[in-house]
């Protein structure tokens, strides 16, 4: 963090250098994207909180001016209101004047006022944002303005055609969004009632508008400019009211533009997950088309057979899968393991490959006598498969599977009334698998997990681990199982299981985790699900391809590119970062589309300003926890959607989650503020 | 109830209110520039923001619900300054053309200018080419245009065409047809009407008077059951005559809506109408040796009231069919449902949580209604059923699910609904007789409405009430009264009004269709010798100017309409008339005893809910809230319930071969429509692209229609907005399509290509 800066008065910080030799500057507290790309240095930067200066040769009227333009011309956020539609205007034709030397006092005073009005009146913070760093400007840069009004001449670089001035429109939430979705564009469409720009706004980015609107973990509302006023926007159960207006009236699909004509290129895609599914819809939008294989007989990967119906609705997901699928070049083939022979004729046969294989590995417990063949033992990756296909698809568990688990095998679907299930585990799959254990009408369900109830909210939302409680799941904090104990059968009887305690370190550091003694007891039980995390299967690579890997068994990619080890081969979703949410899966996939589209045409991997800007963002933040609001009422609750009672739901796999009313949409969606911003880099 | 403060008067805000809608209803003043009270606030001008003591900034009033005891104040110094500095903006290459400008003199750009006292352009910016643009009877300039988005809002949030939106792009954004090339819609004119400039004009009113030259005249529209509210506007014809005529329709456009038909079809005057004596006696002559009186719903209450008055003194036969029928289906509606009337309101539909629709082409039949459907969709996102055997696609972003049912089979439609939509007591109404008809596999299976259709809706429904939905409304169309089966049909309506959650409205067909089936003691069949009133008699009265003797056209007369509402609205007079009127005749003949027609206003039947008030007395306004004052409601009757079981379901009728439509297209409801200058158009045979394919047809062609003895030559025109099927209207007076139709709305037919 930090870097030595010529000139900053971005938020709080001011540092002016001016007239000190560089290895005297001082360093800036922010994370200013100082190297733009490998190849390019940055002269400044300039955005919503200010400007901050690289270079003492920076011609900063003529980075004003440019920045009033970026505004003006590519913004297509705005243009909405008058203060900022027309101000901005003004903003950019009066620098210009003065810039291009001719400029007089009275602009100025013209460019104070008019900055005045959009910042105390304008409609999103963009209008209200972008007066603050060219005031910067005129208030730190006065003598230079003087005399170019003076001297009537044009500013120093004002016609230099070599520096450029790239511009990136962000928001808090879309910086936060692993899949940078316009959440204010989505969010407007409801607050305007054209539910159809808000779901062509999700898509943009984000193919899985009706997915991403039941079961997102909403990264973005921890990072909601609201919560500094009162409490964040709901913004995920917003997504969903957009696409539920697509099957409400049959209008499928609204696409967000017309996908371009197919260009001949062809990829192969593996895994139809999130990942997968993004993929192929980007590279089809691009003219691309794909083949996509995936193992399972349904389409959906995890979200699939993972997330359960009262969660997901498989029709709901169904219109997403089916968007994908409306798009001329995707072609999807199910029921098809593929191997590395599979992989080593994909390369001949595609322009390029993406593996999208999701982590479908349900790793150990780590506990003594932890063996697969135990009967009663038995992985969440299986247990959900074998519910959500029956439930979802009228798909029959496995009689060999329902078998080995001592489960009655003449019902086609897992029937657990009378048993005592137990997992171990504490993220979204954990929650999956005892509430579809307790509508599998089991007896008992237990789950255990290493932390507290803080984290598990934390790992997983607040609302569905309640809700999991209120159905009748029991949690054990701070415990784990120490022995798997079976009888001479090898069935599942009992766990033995250790108490924890959190020991604080004095020397300061992170509390540890220490083994309460005497604490352990033995749990009956008869079917242990071990949730504690998945890992990638990889038994697909051609060995020789040697694909570089991470530490966790994952494959390694830049993260910027999604490129793997091997050119061509690109990799997006859990099997590159671990398991992980399906908005992360749909941001990485989008990226690695956008990556393909331009390799398979010109053979080299390049990102796109818009791209490299949204790296930096990131990288320097965009929310600021610590900033006042101003020009909103607080004290507005967030809108809560109902859920069914536990009554309604526990024996059911109706989706839980009602949503919002129209009326409470609105009321929602005019909560929001429209944070965005736009930020210019000049190199 | 949230209790505050504005400018420091005690203010309360009812749940969901914003600052700005209570200081409306209260009268207290805060400027607005985008702001429109029948959307969604816009929150595009930002003049309205206010100050609220202990928040930093400014808060836009329009879209912020009030807090408790919050203090507001509404203006400062520095209020007035930002909101001076946005009309600077405004002004921005804003072009100095109202000496020309349509809108001057009511432009809010001018007001707010004055208001504000910007008296120079302070700014301005490169100026861009921007031309003007010709949507068929409007006119887009958008260097005029402010981009206050009304148009946009209105189009999609009231209307439902969303046939505009905005080009976005900073200051070059502009108001573009959505996803087309040029505007198609329903060209209700909302647009021009809720424009606060110059921007969006009616193309026929453009350079033809100033905004202050004109009278305005506060009207009831003549044209459909709505009735909506409406201002004609008049002046003199031109220098060389003085005689006034309508330039333009205007409507309250902040609570009310208005078609196309209400707005353009203004100028449907007798105009060249003389007192004729010779005429007269001839007509006096006429009604001595009549025996009939044949007549359509386009009359007021009054006349209405003076045709049962001669019916009474001289025993002639009324004959309108139209609301015949419906009379009789309201009153066997009334049997089972207990009411005398039907209780929604267009205001209740607006409100409905779900709504099922059946035996309408509403976009068409009644507009208003759509756009109260439209509203319901966007407020509550409300389901909403259309049973009907053509799909309408302008419904399309209202509708939430189309039941596309078999020619005929509204019987079966209706009765599955009572299946599902009510308890079984309304079974046990219906009796045995009627239970045991109920086959649904038969049904269905005749119909063509799936049994997981119903079920869906069941299932919908459901939804809808755990979700807390309040309001239920099952809307009925002109296809059920003129049905073979219409008796059972409004048997069954009445069960669902009695024994479900679901209120019954029956679309009253035309104008004042509802007021005539009150007012008059209709007969079946006609006479020996006829006088036609605006239909062809052995001597025929005509508003139209084609008769034996000329009458008032409804812009030409006061009195007032029963409107869907079941609101008795006035009308005044916008044109002069210089002939005879109904009352003359009855004058004459000794059965009216009074000056003018209004006198009859307070004598409207009071066993039938209207109320014995003077015509002078009715108000005919809109509150700052958006309260409708016009007229009065009719009271609702408690009706004693028929003691008789519903008949059993009749088998399904089978139509095959080629069957049409009777509706009328957009923009027409009947020849006095037709006569409007702007509207007037050749009737043709409007069919779906499926049609025309069938038929091998296309735009253009010519056809011989046949049923019986009737043919009809006529021209072929595509219709794009209906899926399948083609229909026939009455509004074109030279294309007798009534014998088509007889007894209900589709026909079977032969069509030859000529």
């Amino acid at each position: 963090m930090g870097s030595k800066v010529y000139f900053s008065t971005w938020k709080d910080e001011f540092i002016d250098n001016r007239g000190k030799p560089r290895e005297e500057w001082a360093e800036s507290n922010y994370n200013f994207p100082v190297q733009y790309n490998a190849d390019i240095e940055s002269k400044a930067f300039i955005g919503w909180a200010g400007l901050a200066l690289f270079d003492e040769d920076v011609d900063v009227i003529k980075l004003a001016t440019e920045y009033a333009y970026q505004y003006q011309v590519y913004s297509e956020a705005c243009g909405r209101c008058a203060p900022g539609r027309w101000g901005g205007r003004i903003l950019y034709d009066l620098f210009d004047k003065i810039a291009r030397g001719e400029g007089e006092w009275g602009d100025v005073e013209h460019l104070k006022e008019v900055s005045s009005t959009m910042i105390e009146t304008s409609k999103c913070e963009i209008g209200k944002t972008v007066p603050k760093p060219l005031l910067d400007v005129l208030n730190y840069f006065e003598d230079e303005i003087r005399e170019l009004i003076e001297q009537k001449r044009p500013s120093k670089y004002y016609n230099d055609e070599n520096i450029n001035y790239i511009s990136k429109v962000t928001a808090p939430c879309m910086d936060a969004c692993p899949s940078h979705v316009d959440i204010p564009a989505y969010i407007e469409g409801v607050r305007d009632l054209r539910f159809d720009y808000s779901v062509q706004a999700t898509r943009k980015t984000m193919p899985l508008a009706h997915t991403c609107g039941r079961v997102c973990p909403h990264p973005c509302e921890d990072e909601c400019r609201r919560a500094n006023l009162d409490e964040p926007i709901s913004i995920m159960e917003l997504k969903r009211v957009g696409a539920d207006f697509e099957t409400d009236h049959g209008l499928f699909w609204l696409h967000p533009k017309e996908p371009k004509p197919l260009n001949g290129k062809k990829v192969a895609i593996v895994g139809a997950g999130p990942a997968g599914l993004t993929g192929a819809y980007y590279l089809a939008m691009e003219g691309v088309a794909s083949d996509v294989y995936d193992e399972l007989p349904v389409l959906g990967g995890e979200v699939a057979v993972g997330v359960p119906e009262f969660r997901m609705p498989v029709d709901k997901y169904n219109v997403d899968i089916g968007a994908v699928g409306s798009l001329e070049g995707v072609n999807f083939i199910t029921g098809k393991r593929v191997t590395a022979d599979d992989m080593r004729e994909f390369e001949k046969n595609y322009d390029a490959i993406l593996i999208a294989t999701g982590t479908r590995i349900s790793k150990k417990i780590r506990a003594k006598n932890e063996r697969e063949e135990i009967r009663g033992y038995w992985p969440a990756i299986n247990f959900l498969d074998c519910i959500n296909l029956y439930v979802k698809y009228g798909i029959p568990a496995p009689k060999e599977i329902l078998e080995k688990n001592n489960l009655p095998t003449d019902k086609p679907y897992v029937d657990l009334t009378g048993k005592t299930v137990v997992c171990v585990g504490g993220g979204f799959t954990s929650l999956d698998v005892v509430r579809c254990a307790v509508r599998a009408n089991a007896d008992k369900v237990v789950m255990l997990y290493r932390r507290d109830e803080a984290t598990i909210i934390k790992n997983t939302t607040y609302e569905e681990y309640h809700e999991a409680v209120e159905e009748g799941v029991e949690f054990i904090f701070y415990s784990a199982v120490e022995e798997i104990i079976t009888d001479e059968n090898d069935n599942l009887k009992a766990l033995k299981i250790n108490r924890f305690e959190l020991v604080p370190d004095p020397d300061g550091g992170r509390p540890q985790l220490k083994k309460i003694e005497g604490a352990d007891f033995v749990m009956e039980c008869d079917i242990l699900v071990p949730a504690v995390s998945q890992s990638a299967d990889l038994s697909h690579l051609p060995p020789e391809w040697e694909i570089e890997l991470t530490s966790w068994g994952t494959i390694k990619t830049d993260g910027k590119t999604y490129m793997s080890s091997r050119k061509g081969v690109f990799a997006a979703g859990d099997c590159e970062y671990g398991p992980m949410t399906i908005v992360n899966a749909v941001g990485q996939a989008k990226r690695a589309a956008s990556v393909m589209s331009r390799y398979v045409q010109s053979g080299e991997i390049t990102l796109t300003d818009e791209e490299i800007m949204e790296d930096h963002l990131r990288s320097l933040k965009v929310y600021d926890k610590k900033e006042k609001i101003r020009g909103w009422m607080p004290g507005l609750p967030r809108q809560k959607g109902e859920i069914l009672s536990v009554e309604e739901r526990k024996h059911s796999y109706l989706e839980v989650n009602l949503g919002l009313t129209q009326e409470q949409a609105v009321a929602e969606a005019e909560r929001c503020m429209r944070c965005y911003y736009i930020a210019m880099v000049a190199v | 109830m949230v209790k505050f403060y504005i400018d420091g008067k005690e203010v309360v805000a009812n749940r969901g209110e914003t600052i700005l809608q209570v200081a409306r209803r209260e009268g207290i003043y805060i400027p607005t520039m985008c702001y429109l009270s029948k959307v969604k606030p816009i929150e595009s001008c930002r003049l309205c923001v206010v100050e609220v003591e202990g928040v930093e900034g400014f808060v836009l009033s329009c879209q912020t619900p009030a807090t408790p005891d919050a203090r507001i104040t509404t203006d400062s110094k520095e209020l007035y300054e930002h909101r001076q500095n946005i009309m600077k903006l405004y002004d921005v290459n804003h072009p100095l053309e109202c000496g020309v400008c349509d809108k001057s003199g009511e432009c809010d750009l001018q007001n707010k200018n004055l208001e504000f006292r910007v008296d120079s352009q302070e700014f301005s910016a490169r100026d861009q080419y921007r031309p003007i643009q010709d949507w068929n009877y409007l006119q887009y300039d958008p260097s005029l245009c402010i981009l206050c988005e009304k148009c946009v809002h209105v189009c999609n949030e009231v209307i439902g065409d969303d046939a505009i939106e905005i080009e976005y792009g900073g200051y070059k954004s502009r108001i573009i047809p959505k996803d087309a090339e040029t505007l198609d819609c329903t060209w209700c004119g909302e647009c021009v009407a809720v424009c606060p400039v110059g921007a969006f004009i009616s193309k026929d009113f453009k350079y033809s008077a100033n905004a202050w030259e004109l009278d305005r005249i506060p009207a009831a529209c003549a044209h459909c059951s709505a009735s909506c509210h409406l201002y004609y506007e008049t002046k003199h014809s031109s220098i060389e005559n003085p005689e006034p005529k309508i330039y333009r329709v205007k409507n309250e456009f902040e609570f009310e809506t208005l078609c196309g038909a209400g707005r353009f079809g203004f100028d449907f005057e007798n105009r060249e109408a003389k007192k004729d004596e010779e005429a007269f006696k001839r007509a006096i002559e006429a009604f001595k040796r009549a025996d009939t009186i044949k007549f359509t719903s386009f009359i007021t209450n009054e006349e209405a009231l003076l045709l049962q008055k001669m019916k009474e003194r001289f025993g002639y036969r009324l004959v309108n069919d139209e609301a015949r029928a419906y009379q009789r289906f309201l009153e066997n509606f009334s049997q089972y449902s207990g009411k005398s009337l039907y209780t929604p309101s267009l205001y209740d539909i607006e409100d409905s949580d779900f709504i099922i629709l059946m035996g309408s082409f509403i976009s068409s039949d009644n507009p208003a209604v759509r756009y109260a459907m439209t509203v319901s969709q966007k407020r509550h996102r409300s389901e909403i059923v259309n049973f009907h055997p053509v799909e309408d696609d302008l419904l399309k972003p209202v509708v939430t699910k189309f039941v596309k049912h078999e020619v005929g089979s509204e019987e079966a439609a209706l009765s599955m609904l009572v299946d599902i939509l009510c308890d079984e007591d309304a079974k046990k109404r219906a009796g045995k007789e009627w239970l045991e008809s109920f086959d649904i596999g038969y049904l269905s299976a005749e119909s063509n409405i799936g049994e997981e259709e119903i079920e869906d809706i069941l299932k919908r429904l459901k939804m809808k009430k755990r979700r807390g939905a309040k309001r239920f409304t099952l809307i009925l169309g002109e296809d059920l009264y003129t049905h073979p089966r219409a008796e059972n049909l409004a048997k069954l309506a009445g069960l669902v009004d009695r024994f479900s959650e679901f209120d019954v409205m029956l679309i009253p067909p035309k104008t004042n269709t509802l007021g005539v089936a009150l007012i008059c003691d209709l007969d079946e069949e006609e006479g020996e010798f006829s006088i036609g009133y605006n239909q062809k008699g052995d001597f025929t009265l005509s508003a139209l100017g084609d008769g034996d003797l000329d009458m008032p056209a409804l812009n030409q007369q006061e009195g007032t309409f029963t409107n869907i509402d079941r609101r008795v609205v006035p009308t005044n007079v916008a044109l002069p008339y210089e002939g005879y009127v109904l009352n003359d005749i009855a004058k004459e003949l000794g059965v009216s005893d009074k000056e003018y027609t209004i006198e009859y206003t307070k004598e409207l039947p009071k066993e039938k809910g209207y109320k014995e008030i003077e015509f002078d007395e009715l108000d005919n306004e809109f509150l700052n809230d958006g309260t409708e004052k016009r007229g009065y409601e009719l009271e609702i009757k408690k009706v004693n319930l028929s003691r008789k079981n519903i008949e059993p379901i009749e088998e399904l009728p089978e139509f095959n071969g080629t069957v049409i439509y009777r509706c009328e297209p957009v923009l027409q409801f009947s020849p006095f429509t037709n006569k409007a200058h702007q509207l007037r158009t050749k009737g043709k045979l409007y069919a779906s692209e499926t049609f025309l394919n069938d038929l091998g047809l296309k735009e253009g062609d010519k056809v011989n229609i046949q049923k019986d003895n009737i043919t009809i030559s006529i021209e072929v025109e595509r219709d794009g907005f209906i899926a399948s099927g083609a229909y026939l209207g009455r509004f074109d007076k030279n294309i007798d399509t009534e014998s088509l139709f007889k007894d209900y709305r589709f026909t079977e037919v032969k069509i030859q290509k000529v």
